[in-house]
């Protein structure tokens, strides 16, 4: 069976603007497999090269050498994404409209029938709670909200891969916990969800397996059970030790 | 095409919900109302001169809705990161400026015709005749103008960074083509050699926006342009339009975002 | 009236967008010494722009037709609206505009979309298109003596608003108290339409003084106008019998005419009026 997402030997660099400046390596050798109906966590510190590799995987930027694939498909081909849901790191949607216009265009763009498209705008909405305010353009929301539309558009077309970038940062902890909440709904749906992140305590609560990035590297990948009893610490500990800070204790 | 359109309506919904188009309107009732209650020497028959100021306003105005909705689009889209979740769905690159274009030149279709609609009441309640094809035509020549018009400003907003800029640019080169752009023949033949070849391959270049300014047709009551040659012009219009589109859509196919 | 500045801005701004390009230009090349440019942008840009205007009302009386600078072979002195206006034969400058003339396809395409065709302004009052243009080019350079006597032709010639046109001539005097051309303007105005014989007199005698002290001591004094004057004044005083009025302004006529014989016929005919007893009407 194809896995769900497929990376090889992926290596990402950025050219500089300047001239003279060398290029800047964001990723370099990764090479990484999500299975179907995991929910894989996405680890490292800020500037590990966690957005970095999602954007080569929405296709926003091309590799510089290696492949990814998205059940199967090169990430380059507008096909693949069909089946994705995406929540960017932090989004502005467009202010003027309304989340239910945002859902409806969204639900467009992925041709839902005309039939369908209402039940599934309603559908997500209730899942984020922001069916009061459906009808109120998106402007007039508080940070939390935009949030729930940003998951409600990466749910609306019912997609069977999740790629959420840091889905709880700048949130409150109960918008945490609500997060997670869906997060394990949509395991429990049989979904597979990727997402990264630099809060710990939430990943160890939801995730099957984990990968830590640093500086572009790989550090370790697999069952957080398997890590943390082959490091026979905590999965902070573990965290702490792969990017280099020498624990206190 | 679904997506195209979906995209399109997006940017027609922010033209309707900004108050730029409204301003720009109420801007040239107001003027327009002024010029026309000025008492001159006693004669309330005169018109053309209202008609004059009328269109001019209306043609600044167009311009002005035109490139300042269409600079700002993929600014703004990079600008609020709203590009990320989008480009994220199924949507191709071309499709996204597609989009971008259809609904830049639909908006400014819309506001025309709103403009048009008030000269032909001002034009009617002074003249009392309503020529109805001469004004669809001019309508429908200057909107073809304006599409050519959002097509380069479109590329000119990935070429340049600074949305303002790529702005003024698009505003002074096509103001430049209205005004100058019927005389850069006769120019070119005035000068010393290198120069007159220069300027005439120049000539042929450049889109020439002010075939589609017949303004004084309307203004003076000229008879009905022949509708193969408006025709002629939308193909015209198109060819450049298309020219521009392909261009901006080579240099954004593989751009980066971020 | 609060808004009549407001509409002469707008009207500037239509000239400086519309007819910009091609009157600019046409500046330009007319005025061949460098330091133009800069006197536009300076203190005579106000008087430049006035001779815009005037071109913009003269396009108006073409209904929108103008040949550009490049178009028009040879620079004209006076407007096409000017010379109309003098009555002088109209010479049709749409040959060098003509169909078979484009220099290359962009050209020949580009007539489709733009008056292409020598047409006047004509029909019922028609004209009156041109009087707001006029109102600005006054405006703009109340000095512009053209100004004033055009649109008081027109006004009165074309348009039957002599109040209209007495009133503009009297704002053109006050600016330029001085003009001959105004004056006489003014005394054909009350000949013609008003046949106040009195004010027509004394009107077109003070135009004559003025002449007489401006131009007589020229090298080239301006002969036209000196004939224009002296003929009205002579036909005044004839029409209202003063045959021997009419007879001094024949003879003075008859100096400068460049037709004498015609003028002789008139002289002779006024000496064998003068001569007869005045028949008085019962
Ligand atoms: N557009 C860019 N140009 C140059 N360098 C970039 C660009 N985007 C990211 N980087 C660099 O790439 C590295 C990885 O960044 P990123 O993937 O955003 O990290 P993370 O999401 O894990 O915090 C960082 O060192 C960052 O500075
Ligand atoms: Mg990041």
């Amino acid at each position: 069976m194809e896995p769900t997402v497929a990376i090889e030997d992926l290596r990402i660099e950025y050219r500089s603007r300047d001239l003279g400046e060398a290029s800047k390596v964001a990723v370099n050798g990764l090479n990484l497999v999500v299975g179907r109906g995991e929910v894989f966590g996405f680890l490292g510190p800020n500037g590990a090269g966690k957005t970095s590799t999602m954007n080569v995987l929405l296709g926003f930027v091309p590799p510089s050498s290696g492949t990814a694939r998205i059940f199967g498909v090169d990430v380059r081909e507008p096909i693949a994404r069909q089946r994705i849901g995406y929540l960017p790191e932090q989004t502005y949607y467009y202010k003027f409209l309304t989340a239910e216009e945002l859902l409806r265009l969204y639900a467009g763009i992925f041709h839902i029938p005309v039939a369908e498209r209402e039940a599934r705008v309603g559908a997500v909405l209730k899942l984020v709670e922001l069916e009061h305010a459906r009808n109120r353009q998106i402007k007039t929301y508080s940070k939390g909200m935009q949030q729930r539309v940003g998951l409600a558009q990466a749910l609306i077309n019912n997609p069977d891969l999740l790629i959420l970038d840091e889905p709880t940062s700048g949130l409150d902890p109960l918008g945490r916990m609500k997060v997670r909440e869906i997060i394990q709904r949509l395991k429990n749906e049989g979904k597979t969800v990727f997402f990264s992140s630099h809060e710990l305590g939430e990943v160890e609560t939801v995730c099957d397996r984990v990968a830590i990035l640093h500086q572009g590297h790989l550090k370790a990948e697999g069952r957080v059970t398997d890590l943390v009893a082959q490091h026979a610490a905590n999965l902070e500990q573990v965290f702490l030790k792969l990017v280099g800070y020498a624990s206190q204790s | 095409m679904n997506t195209i359109w979906a995209l399109a309506k997006v940017v027609v919904l922010e033209m309707v919900r900004r108050k730029d188009f409204y301003v720009l309107f109420i801007l040239t009732v107001l003027l327009t109302g002024t010029a026309g209650s000025v008492n001159l020497f006693n004669d309330r028959s005169i018109v053309r001169y209202l008609k004059e100021i009328c269109l001019l306003l209306i043609w600044l105005s167009g311009l002005v809705i035109a490139i300042t909705c269409t600079a700002r689009q993929i600014p703004a889209e990079r600008e609020q990161r709203t590009i990320f979740p989008l480009l994220a769905k199924p949507v191709t690159r071309g499709q996204f400026l597609l989009g971008k274009f259809l609904g830049c030149w639909l908006a400014t279709g819309l506001a025309l015709a709103v403009f048009y609609l008030f000269f032909g009441l001002i034009s009617a309640t002074r003249e009392q005749h309503w020529p109805v094809l001469n004004y669809l035509q001019a309508a429908w020549l200057h909107w073809m103008m304006l599409g050519v018009v959002v097509a380069f400003t479109l590329l000119g907003s990935i070429v340049f960074a600074a949305p303002s800029s790529n702005g003024t640019i698009c505003f002074v080169v096509s103001v430049g083509i209205l005004l100058l752009g019927r005389h850069l023949n006769k120019v070119a033949l005035d000068l010393a050699q290198p120069w007159q070849s220069l300027l005439y391959g120049v000539y042929f270049v450049i889109p020439h926006l002010e075939l589609f300014d017949v303004r004084d047709l309307i203004i003076h009551n000229w008879e009905l342009i022949r509708w193969e040659m408006v025709a002629l012009a939308t193909l015209y219009a198109a060819a450049y339009a298309a020219f521009f589109l392909f261009g901006a859509w080579w240099v954004f196919r593989r751009r980066p975002l971020n | 009236m609060p808004s009549l500045p407001l509409l002469l801005s707008a009207l500037a701004l239509a000239v400086a967008f519309a007819a910009g390009g091609r009157l600019l230009l046409w500046e330009q090349a007319h005025r061949q010494d460098k330091g133009s440019v800069l006197r536009l942008l300076l203190g005579e840009s106000r008087r430049a722009f006035a001779n815009h205007v005037f071109l913009k009302a003269d396009a108006y009386f073409h209904q929108g037709f103008y040949p550009s600078v490049f178009d028009a072979p040879a620079p004209v002195s006076k407007t096409h609206l000017a010379e109309a206006t003098e009555e002088a034969h109209h010479h049709d400058h749409s040959r060098g505009h003509a169909h078979d003339r484009h220099r290359d396809w962009l050209e020949a395409f580009g007539c489709n979309f733009q008056p292409a065709e020598h047409r006047h302004l004509e029909g019922l009052g028609q004209a009156r298109e041109i009087l707001p243009w006029l109102r600005l080019a006054a405006a703009l350079d109340p000095q512009r003596v053209d100004t004033y006597t055009v649109t008081a032709y027109w006004l009165r010639e074309q348009l039957n608003q002599v109040k209209e046109a007495e009133a503009f001539l009297r704002e053109g005097l006050r600016a330029n108290p001085d003009s001959h051309e105004i004056l006489f303007e003014l005394g054909r105005l009350y000949a013609e339409n008003e046949r106040d014989v009195l004010r027509a007199r004394i009107v077109l005698e003070l135009a004559i003084a003025k002449w007489i002290r401006q131009e007589a001591s020229l090298p080239s004094p301006d002969h036209v106008s000196y004939r224009q004057i002296m003929g009205q004044l002579a036909a005044l005083e004839e029409r209202a019998g003063n045959y021997e009025r009419a007879l001094a302004h024949y003879t003075r006529l008859h100096r400068v005419s460049p037709n004498p014989a015609a003028v002789q016929q008139r002289i002779d005919e006024m000496r064998f009026k003068s001569a007869a007893p005045v028949v008085k009407p019962p």
